[in-house]
């Protein structure tokens, strides 16, 4: 462990590293959910038809 | 007047309350410093909450300051839970189950205005059979402006030796005993292979923030990059999503089939259940240590009989196996442990004083020890006044196992050692055993040459 690291708090020393994380989940996140409601908006097309007679 | 107690010496590090024994109870003292986080964690519902979805364990208030300090706000007794483990004695399973505990309760902190301020693994204990969050004063107020206090301290103790058994598909959990504080994440990044850093959510929280954490930090004031409550809930999510896709594949050893083979060696394992069920059912004792538990064939008859059960062996398998029988099953009084008795846990952190020893937690009234001393003095080289002054040193009642020199398993244990059998003999047992323990009963199993001891310890040890 680099010796800077022991003068620091854990909690503050992660605090960058938190943010940085949390906005590429954020798109991770944002991505994931285009994706889920374009499969649902098709799934309910298709999945409509399959149930007709 | 000076009031007496005890402190616990695994309680030091917080000082917003602690806890102590008081005429043998154990309570929880809260301090003047923490009055308004826990006056909201009461009276805002979260204490309930967790209580009722069974994620954290109760406690009743007590009247009164029991430790005559200057500094309490309140006292509590929290519900006991009779066997203390942590979690470098704890299987895949548990510790994945313990992680996921710590993140819903963090969780549904969020909901109430409050914040989980603490991660660590020794916050979670095994409790009417399933890991339950023990530190009721790890909850705080929560600022939306902060990011999560705890997130460093959760992938260390909980993410890092998940990902290490998940990636490598070893029983890692005994680095837990070498890292105190969790396993650093630098290392943790150079330990897994190079498929982990395809996985989003191990890159962001290992290798991204273990190469982040290495550079040094430049000033991020709160108010330029203030956090949100929605990040801290896609933090969470996200973490919660990779500890649930963690898996472990057991790779069958040879304890894994020991029950369908000690089947097939006539009615020597019938025969043994009879004998140890028979006298359990005189004896009278109230907690059991079974060693060498394998998957607890034999813990399930003392569970029957007493209150609780303390089940270990030193293959993780066995012992994760037994753990989820434990869970589906709702067995409420076994606790499954990984322990090798060659060397079993000891004690550790401040003084070697913060986390007990196994053989300190681990006092009981009966133990069992069944098909374990060949192991031990044979497999391990263990002298027999060795494996006596250990149970002397644990346990009142004591049922043993003897393999005599001529067994299958004997000679193979032996096959390169035959030195060791000039001592192996059943009259140098009994002899180590002669100055700790008296024998009350010795009954052959059906003709299988082995022969099972019961055992009453000269002047009783003090339990738990």
């Amino acid at each position: 462990m680099h010796s800077f690291l022991l003068y620091i708090d854990p909690g503050s020393g992660s605090y960058l590293v938190q943010v940085i994380v949390a906005g590429v989940l954020g798109i991770a996140f944002f991505f994931k959910n285009i994706v889920f409601t374009v499969k649902h908006f098709f799934q309910r097309i298709f999945g409509n038809k399959s149930k007709l007679p | 007047m000076v009031v007496q107690f005890d402190q616990h010496s695994s309680s030091l590090r917080d000082p917003s309350g602690f806890l102590f024994y008081k005429d043998g109870v154990l309570y929880r003292q809260v301090n003047k410093s923490f009055q308004k986080d826990f006056d909201q964690f009461i009276n805002g519902g979260l204490y309930q909450h967790l209580v009722g979805r069974k994620l954290l364990i109760a406690h009743e208030p007590i009247p009164g300051n029991l430790t005559g300090s200057p500094q309490w706000h309140a006292t509590l007794r929290p519900e006991p839970i009779p066997f203390i483990s942590y979690p470098y004695e704890w299987c895949f399973d548990m510790l994945k189950d313990a992680a996921l505990v710590t993140l819903q309760a963090a969780r549904e902190a969020i909901s109430f205005g409050m914040i989980l301020r603490d991660a660590t693994a020794y916050n979670i204990q095994l409790h009417h059979s399933r890991p339950t969050f023990i530190d009721t004063l790890s909850f705080e107020h929560y600022d939306e402006s902060k990011s999560w206090v705890a997130y460093r301290q959760f992938c260390q103790h909980f993410f890092a030796p998940l990902a290490l058994m998940h990636y490598l598909n070893k029983p890692l959990q005994g680095l837990l005993l070498s890292y105190f504080e969790g396993i650093p994440l630098d290392i943790t990044s150079e330990m897994l292979p190079f498929k982990s850093k395809l996985n989003l959510h191990t890159y962001l929280h290992v290798h991204l923030q273990a190469s982040l954490s290495q550079k040094q930090p430049t000033r991020v004031k709160d108010q330029e990059q203030p956090f949100t409550s929605k990040k801290m809930l896609n933090l969470l999510e996200s973490l919660e999503h990779a500890v649930s896709s963690f898996s472990f594949k057991e790779i069958p050893t040879v304890w894994s089939t020991y029950y369908p083979e000690a089947e097939n060696r006539g009615n020597y394992l019938s025969s043994k259940r009879q004998i140890v069920d028979d006298w359990l059912h005189r004896l009278n004792f109230e907690s059991v240590l079974d060693v060498g538990a394998n998957e607890g064939e034999f813990t399930s008859i003392a569970a029957a009989n007493s209150d609780y059960v303390i089940s270990a062996d030193q293959d993780h398998a066995s012992i994760n196996k037994l753990y989820n029988k434990v869970k589906q099953q709702g067995l409420t009084n076994i606790y499954p442990v990984i322990i090798d008795f060659a060397n079993p846990s000891p004690s550790i952190g401040v003084n070697n004083e913060e986390r007990a020893s196994f053989l300190n937690r681990a006092k009981v009234d009966l133990a069992l020890a069944l098909a374990l001393v060949h192991h031990l003095a044979l497999g391990k080289n263990i002298p027999f006044s060795r494996i006596a002054s250990m149970f002397f040193s644990v346990t009142n009642y004591l049922v043993i196992e003897f393999v005599p020199p001529y067994d299958e398993k004997v000679v193979l244990l032996t096959e390169h050692k035959k030195q060791l059998l000039a001592t192996y003999t059943e009259e140098h047992f009994l002899q180590a055993f002669d100055p700790y323990f008296t024998i009350l009963e010795r009954h052959a199993i059906s003709n299988s040459g082995r022969t099972l001891f019961l055992m009453k310890r000269l002047g009783s040890v003090q339990t738990n």
